[in-house]
């Protein structure tokens, strides 16, 4: 019974710590929500605003994944440089990790069926092409191998055009127009959504070799590959820099090496009817790989996704950072409380201190009393920020209730409650006990 | 046997350049069972000698043992666990705990000394019984009188079994009426518990209670009066 060494009898004490640390918040009511307030409004804004950022951040990074995984892009620059229409197949013989590549072009086209007409983008690929962009097909099939090889007016159509096109009707086997040559409809690519994928919903899918003729042009300036995974991805952009940094210095001075496969296109076999709509995602490839002085800008969708996502993720933290110095005031507030409460409490603490109470009750006391405070404004201000969240989506934001925020808010709040607690609780329990009596 | 032994205990405060001497060379033996009374007018050090006796505060210079106890070697903590083993505080503004009833503030030692609740919660109940206010352990403070509550306050002293009970000016608050029921329990308790009583006052007929009356100045015992017979406590 006299054993007071005992961890038994330590609970005992910290229990009634614990009671104490709670009747004095709930012996003043107002002032403990006010300072749970603070903390409440610093949380919530913390997860709200994070939560705002992070929903930005997926956004962009779900219309860069649209647009492919692993999916690498070579780019001529015209005017210099253009790629062999079969040239696909020579890089996928000498890089080992690319296992599917196809040849680009792009054009806008006069599209017709009866009555309906339109500018229509077209976009000529290979039958690799689906597999390249993770496309799935929504009725019919993609054009095969060859229909490539034979140039046969065969298109697949984008959704939206499938749609709008053909009012609904399923549009596989009928017959379309476009620039004046009639195409047979093999097959519709399922939808992938406003502004996803190179906006593919509104766009003509023809094999290459029809579209080059449709033109009238022998070379292409862009050719997409795909690699397995991401290792292979950056694997495969060494290899093909070094490639072509090679090829291309040959260019100008040089031109042996015949056995080389026709990489020199003379100066007329420039291009320079191509309209070129670029398409939204291979936009400023600055400090991506580069090889041979812009001649050939070779991209990885992995790579612009990456950065993307890292200057989204800093903006989250920013967000995050600034909402979290109204943490920082909140548990200033804390502090503020505490203070008051020690000071209030002076009286209290001689008597239990008399009684047997020793500096870690005291210290325990008061630490958990600013700690019940950061706790309380914590759960509330999750509560708050999710229900901000769920405002701001009804409103159309892309916020989303984001973990790391939820994480971040939560670790800093408790933090800077107990921080803030360290201080008045180490006061109250260094009070001298003929001091604290005396000024009761 | 002796409950206090106190040699040349002094106490001396700085304020600033100034020397205080609160307590001078006191030299002070109290056995188990007596009722002592300390009286002085205001600043002879009477509360100093209070505080160092209730190991609140410690002694400048000189010895001091409490039940065997060698006080001033003590850090702390040990000096926590000395005033929760072998001292009983009656203030004499109450100090209760405002937000718990009267048997939980009875029960504030013996949970600072560990015990558990159901054993706890027995000790309590004896004693307010001692006290008399066994059926009013579950009111609060406020809604208890000034002597009761300053009878609580006794009870939450005795509680955990003191060697020595210290009361600080116990009946201050009190109208004298209620001021002498205080002091006949402290009486009744000294004669029928053989409980040591040491109390602070500056009321003669108060410190009369006592069976000795220590009379400071300026921080030195003047005198010692011997209040009625000195019967033999062993």
């Amino acid at each position: 019974m006299e054993n007071n060494k005992g961890l038994k009898s330590f609970l005992i004490r910290m229990l009634f710590n614990s009671k104490m640390a709670s009747s004095g918040l709930i012996s003043n009511v107002l002032r403990t929500s006010l300072t749970v307030l603070g903390i409440t409004i610093g949380v919530a804004s913390v997860v709200s605003l994070m939560g705002i950022g992070e929903g930005a951040r997926i956004a962009v990074v779900e219309q860069f994944e649209s647009l492919g995984q692993n999916v690498i892009v070579l780019k001529a620059n015209s005017g210099v440089y253009s790629f062999q229409a079969d040239e696909y197949k020579e890089i996928m013989e000498r890089v080992d990790a690319i296992k599917s590549a196809t040849p680009v072009t792009n054009s806008k086209e006069y599209v017709r069926w009866r009555r309906t007409r339109g500018d229509i983008e077209v976009l000529g690929v290979n039958s690799q092409y689906p597999e390249i962009k993770d496309h799935q097909l929504q009725a019919g099939n993609f054009f095969t191998t060859l229909h490539v090889d034979t140039r046969s007016p065969v298109c697949v159509l984008g959704y939206n055009v499938a749609v709008s096109l053909l009012n609904g009707r399923s549009p596989v086997g009928y017959t379309i127009t476009i620039d004046d040559l009639n195409f047979t409809i093999v097959g519709v690519l399922k939808k992938k959504g406003d502004g996803k994928a190179e906006n593919i919903d509104n766009k003509i899918v023809v094999p290459y070799t029809t579209a080059m003729r449709l033109n009238d042009i022998r070379t292409v300036d862009e050719i997409w590959g795909k690699a397995l995974d991401e290792k292979d991805t950056s694997l495969a952009i060494v290899q093909l820099s070094r490639i072509y940094s090679r090829k291309i210095q040959g260019t100008p001075v040089n031109t042996t090496n015949p056995d080389d496969g026709g990489e020199m296109p003379p100066e007329e076999m420039k291009i320079p009817d191509m309209p070129m709509p670029e398409p939204p995602l291979e936009t400023p490839p600055n400090d991506i790989f580069t090889s041979g002085e812009d001649v050939i800008t070779i991209t990885s969708l992995n790579q612009l996704v990456d950065e993307a996502n890292d200057a989204n993720r800093i903006m989250t933290l920013l967000l995050g950072g600034i909402a979290a110095v109204s943490l920082l005031v909140g548990g200033l507030g804390i502090m503020n409380i505490m203070l008051v409460a020690v000071s209030e409490r002076t009286g209290e603490i001689g008597v239990r201190r008399a009684l047997g109470a020793k500096k870690t009750d005291l210290l325990f006391q008061f630490m958990l009393e600013a700690f019940y405070v950061s706790i309380i404004g914590c759960i509330l201000g999750v509560f708050v920020g999710i229900w901000l969240i769920n405002i701001f989506k009804s409103n159309g934001f892309a916020a989303v209730i984001s973990i790391e925020a939820v994480r971040i808010a939560t670790v800093v709040a408790l933090t800077s409650g107990l921080l803030f607690g360290v201080y008045p609780a180490y006061m109250a329990s260094n009070l001298s006990p003929v001091e604290a009596l005396r000024r009761q | 046997m002796s409950v206090i032994v106190m040699k040349d205990i002094s106490k001396e405060y700085r304020i600033g350049q100034i020397r205080l001497n609160a307590l001078k060379n006191i030299n002070l033996e109290i056995i188990n069972g007596e009722f002592i009374s300390i009286m002085g007018p205001s600043g002879s050090g009477k509360s100093t000698l209070l505080n160092v006796i209730g190991c609140l505060d410690k002694s400048s210079s000189g010895t001091y043992f409490l039940d065997g106890n060698s006080v001033e070697t003590m850090n702390d903590n040990q000096l926590s666990e000395i005033r929760n083993r072998f001292i009983g505080f009656v203030f004499q503004s109450f100090n209760l705990l405002g937000e718990l009833n009267a048997l939980r503030n009875v029960e504030i030692p013996l949970i600072y000394r560990g015990i558990r609740g159901k054993i706890r919660r027995e000790m309590s109940e004896q004693a307010l019984e001692k006290v008399g206010l066994k059926e009013r352990m579950k009111h609060l403070p406020s809604q208890l009188s000034g002597g009761q509550q300053q009878r609580v306050a006794i009870a939450r002293a005795l509680v955990g079994n003191p060697s020595v009970i210290l009361a600080d000016e116990p009946t201050g608050a009190l109208d004298s009426t209620t001021g002498n029921n205080i002091m006949d329990l402290f009486t009744q308790l000294n004669e029928d518990l053989n409980m040591t009583i040491v109390q602070v006052t500056h009321e003669e007929s108060i410190a009369a209670y006592g069976k000795r009356i220590i009379r400071l100045i300026d921080g030195e015992i003047n005198k010692i009066d011997f209040n009625g017979v000195l019967e033999g406590k062993k």
